[in-house]
């Protein structure tokens, strides 16, 4: 609880879905999600003409986890880090680029999608939420989570783990 | 660090659920999965060996449901328990906000279960974190083994301050499972409130 977190909203939360929204359009992809690299969705968007995305969540655990272990493979050859990470199947494709320190953006193409455009537009994409993400970077104590909060959740865990 | 997504209203916490090999940590998430409702509860990733030992991490999002607006949810993770995995193991840990230390209650057990909790607060310390930061509870698991130690002599080795609560679980069975995790869950929530 004491290390600082991103936390997107107001303006913040919109100048990056506009990039995320571009970004489909530009590199002709299904889906562009912002995570950050503890795996949790910060932000995504989807083409109109893709069809529904799998697990959100467990596509952003997946991928910070396959990115913190691509980091240490990094480490051990004496590489500050691995630059992207490029998954391609028969139909479908997955191009990850590191954001910044805090944060990976995720795009999720078909495979008639040239791997260039989607690379081009991504580290383009990449640059811009950088700046957006750092901005967003916040204590818990900025949150504004009360102990109203604590005490609501705190009744709802029985509701869902027993009494 | 808990995320906070405002946009989609969303507070997120992380658990790991830690411990030596074959204790139970996956048993643990295999229950919760079997027994959340499923509109509560989303995809079960398993990373997994071919003979279902944890290689990298067990994953289960599960939905509190909306507090004060916001959709609330907890990860919950397995790391896995052999000695040699380290390095996945660490991995895990980041952003961790509560623990659930899954203890091995066999007579053989006694010295990886001391082990394993070293091997958490060494790891922990990597991140500059320590158990006085990070909410913990402990599970002593496999209660219903016929050579199962003491709770005290299991406690002696991983916790002999006394400082963390203590649950007595036979996983497989279903038993002891969600208390500890209601009470992590509690102990983050509260940790969470301090800082605000």
């Amino acid at each position: 609880m004491i290390e600082p977190t991103v936390a997107l909203y107001g303006d913040a939360f919109n100048r990056a879905a506009a990039i995320l929204e571009d970004l489909i359009d530009q590199a002709q992809v299904r889906y562009a999600l912002l995570v950050d690299r503890k795996g949790f969705v910060l932000a995504h968007r989807e083409a109109l003409w893709a069809p529904r995305p799998p697990a959100l969540d467990s596509i952003a655990t997946l991928v910070a986890g396959n990115a913190a272990a691509t980091q240490a493979l990094a480490n051990l050859l004496g590489e500050p880090k691995f630059n992207e990470l490029v998954k391609q199947g028969e139909k479908q494709g997955l191009y990850v680029e590191d954001v910044n320190d805090l944060t990976l953006l995720v795009m999720i193409f078909d495979t008639d999608t040239p791997i260039g455009r989607v690379k081009l537009f991504g580290k383009k994409a990449a640059g811009e939420l950088d700046e957006i993400t750092r901005g967003a970077v916040v204590m818990p104590r900025e949150l504004g989570i009360d102990k109203e909060f604590h005490e609501s959740a705190d009744a709802m865990l029985d509701d869902l783990f027993g009494n | 660090m808990s995320t906070i997504n405002f946009a989609n209203r969303e507070i997120n916490f992380k658990i790991v659920y830690y411990g030596p090999g074959l204790s139970g940590k996956t048993t643990n998430l295999r229950w919760v999965y079997q027994t959340v409702p499923e509109e509560r509860k989303g995809e079960m990733v398993s990373l997994a060996t071919e003979d279902e030992r944890t290689l990298f991490f067990d994953f289960l999002p599960v939905d509190l449901g909306e507090v004060k607006g916001f959709k609330t949810r907890f990860h919950l993770y397995t790391v896995p328990g052999q000695v040699f995995y380290n390095a996945s193991r660490k991995l895990i840990l980041r952003g961790v906000d509560g623990i659930v230390f899954v203890a091995d209650s066999a007579s053989n057990r006694l010295r990886a279960n001391a082990e394993s909790m070293r091997n958490l607060r060494e790891n922990l310390a990597e991140y500059g974190l320590s158990l006085e930061h990070i909410p913990m509870v402990l599970q002593i698991n496999k209660r219903d083994l016929p050579d199962a130690l003491p709770v005290d002599m299991i406690r002696a080795v991983i916790d002999p301050e006394g400082k963390f609560p203590i649950f007595e679980a036979v996983a497989t069975k279903g038993k002891g499972v969600f208390e500890p995790l209601k009470d992590v869950s509690r102990r983050v929530l509260s940790k969470l409130a301090e800082h605000t």
